[in-house]
């Protein structure tokens, strides 16, 4: 038997909590969308950035001031 | 001398400041190609003929006195606000005077027409559109790329010489390398951005020249940035190349013609080639479309999304719903994720002068299905593409795609990129690679251009 899958309930639910009504065909494409990011973003959570301070409004024109 | 419209955006410019071109003429011959030509193509979506009359009128004489261009229909123009080749926005808009219309009035161009879009800026292949897709010139089955998809396709038509696109993840480099162009995607805040409906919001978008060669982006780019990006000639120029995804997930024949297209930019400059480690760009990909995302939820609300125009494409409809689903904590990753990118780019760029690898992993997919056959496997071009074009749009440094190749008659881009600030060094790059290469792929008509000859591998 196949595994449940979690998106089956994170969708419905997660757009359910914001009031955000989608069709059949909706829920295809977020779901399709889901089973692509989901797994990197799980990979990004993952990553230990305990020590990175983030740039504060980063000058993007420009080398990050200290390396 | 050759027909006006074939000439470049630089000769026509020069011929028009010398007398040999009427400017009039040119914008009539201009229209007229669009009349006869955009049907098979669809990379005009409108044209104004009073208002490019008027504006060719008023045209001081500047760098682009008289000389027609598209712009992206992702910028408002005083006479009619964009549409993000999108039946809704999320954003509010009205005509008015973008930074880029202003920077092309200024130089004296003239506005021709709009061009054609991926819906919502939000995929790399040009196939979904509120005016339908626009059509590959080198082939109509096939994307044109995206998402500035219009530009690049009028470009490769030689419907006009040059166009205005914007890149906030690959938008100018897709369509660059799918149709056989030199696009240039500017340091962050150098090139015009003002009127943009993410002007001061998004982190990742620049505004930028799609044209047939490096010569004719430094012109049009030097409009854009408000200041002459100046000519030199790379010596000893390092490269760096990077063993990962991106340079060895592609098809065998854009790879080969990648490693020929570099050892050619080696000789030509006299320069090195190393490998080069970015620990972070695999995560880079994920996080540049995290920021792109979370900067675009502004306009959304509860209401809105329930109420979405039904022209807008299921994708688009649900895609939009998607982000409100993505974790505000992945986002914060995300920004971590950048600033770890920048620091080792930074310390990539004292060792090395550019970066390549190819633009996209594979030539133009299918309009209909736009996947993608990597040594990995099938992959939507969508993901493939995003794994070698957002480092740029993440970190703010300039890259640029330039034609090198040709596989199943469609062109191969390679992807340079350098050092904040570095747009000059890039366009340096990219005309020693034309001149390594004999002007080869820079030449090369598609079919869709008057007096096409077949692309040759």
């Amino acid at each position: 038997m196949d595994a449940p899958n979690a998106s089956d309930d994170f969708i419905p639910a997660g757009l359910a909590a914001y009031g955000i009504e989608a069709d059949e065909i909706e829920l295809a494409v977020i779901g399709a969308a889901h089973q692509t990011f989901w797994p990197p973003i799980l990979e990004l959570l993952q990553l230990d950035t305990s020590q990175v301070p983030v740039e504060r409004n980063p000058d993007l024109s420009q080398a990050p001031p200290s390396r | 001398m050759s027909e006006p419209l074939d000439l470049s955006l630089r000769e026509q410019a020069a011929a028009i400041a010398g007398g040999e071109v009427d400017a009039g003429e040119l914008l009539q011959a201009c229209l007229a190609g669009i009349e006869e030509r955009n049907p098979a193509l669809n990379a005009v979506v409108e044209t104004f003929p009073e208002r490019s009359r008027e504006m060719l009128a008023a045209a001081p004489r500047g760098p682009l006195h008289g000389v027609p261009v598209v712009i992206k229909d992702e910028w408002p123009l005083p006479w009619r606000a964009q549409r993000f080749g999108a039946a809704e926005m999320l954003a509010q808009t009205a005509p008015g005077e973008s930074g880029p219309y202003r920077a092309l009035r200024d130089a004296g161009a003239v506005v021709v027409g709009v061009g054609n879009m991926h819906e919502l800026g939000a995929s790399s292949t040009g196939n979904i559109s509120v005016y339908g897709p626009a059509r590959n010139p080198w082939n109509a089955e096939r994307c044109p790329g995206g998402s500035s998809s219009g530009p690049a396709a009028a470009v490769a038509a030689r419907l006009v010489a040059g166009a205005v696109g914007a890149d906030g993840v690959g938008s100018i480099r897709y369509p660059a390398a799918y149709c056989g162009l030199t696009g240039l995607k500017p340091t962050f805040g150098r090139a015009a951005m003002a009127g943009h409906h993410m002007a001061g919001i998004s982190t990742t978008i620049v505004s930028g020249a799609l044209c047939a060669d490096a010569a004719d982006c430094r012109l049009l780019d030097s409009v854009l940035f408000g200041e002459e990006l100046r000519a030199g000639t790379p010596e000893g120029l390092r490269i760096g190349i990077v063993r990962s995804e991106v340079s060895e997930d592609v098809a065998p024949a854009v790879g080969g013609a990648c490693e020929g297209a570099i050892e050619e930019l080696r000789r030509e400059s006299g320069g090195t080639v190393r490998e080069i480690e970015l620990p972070e760009l695999a995560a880079a990909t994920l996080a540049t479309v995290l920021i792109a995302n979370s900067e675009s939820l502004g306009g959304v609300s509860v209401e809105r999304l329930n109420h979405l125009d039904p022209e807008l494409s299921p994708i688009g409809r649900g895609l939009l719903k998607y982000r409100v689903l993505l974790p505000a904590i992945a986002t914060i990753k995300a920004e971590q994720v950048r600033t770890l990118a920048r620091r080792t780019l930074a310390r990539v760029f004292e060792e090395v002068d550019v970066i390549a690898w190819p633009t996209v992993p594979a030539v133009a997919p299918p309009l209909e299905a736009p996947l993608v056959e990597l040594p990995s496997g099938a992959l939507t071009a969508d993901e493939a593409n995003v794994r070698g074009g957002a480092l740029a749009n993440l970190t703010g440094i300039p890259a640029i795609s330039v034609p090198v190749g040709s596989s199943e008659g469609l062109p191969i881009g390679l992807q340079l990129q350098a050092a904040w600030g570095q747009d000059e060094l890039l366009l340096d790059a990219a005309e020693a690679l034309e001149r390594a290469n004999g002007r080869r792929w820079v030449e090369a008509l598609p079919p869709a251009a008057r007096g096409a000859e077949t692309l040759e591998a």
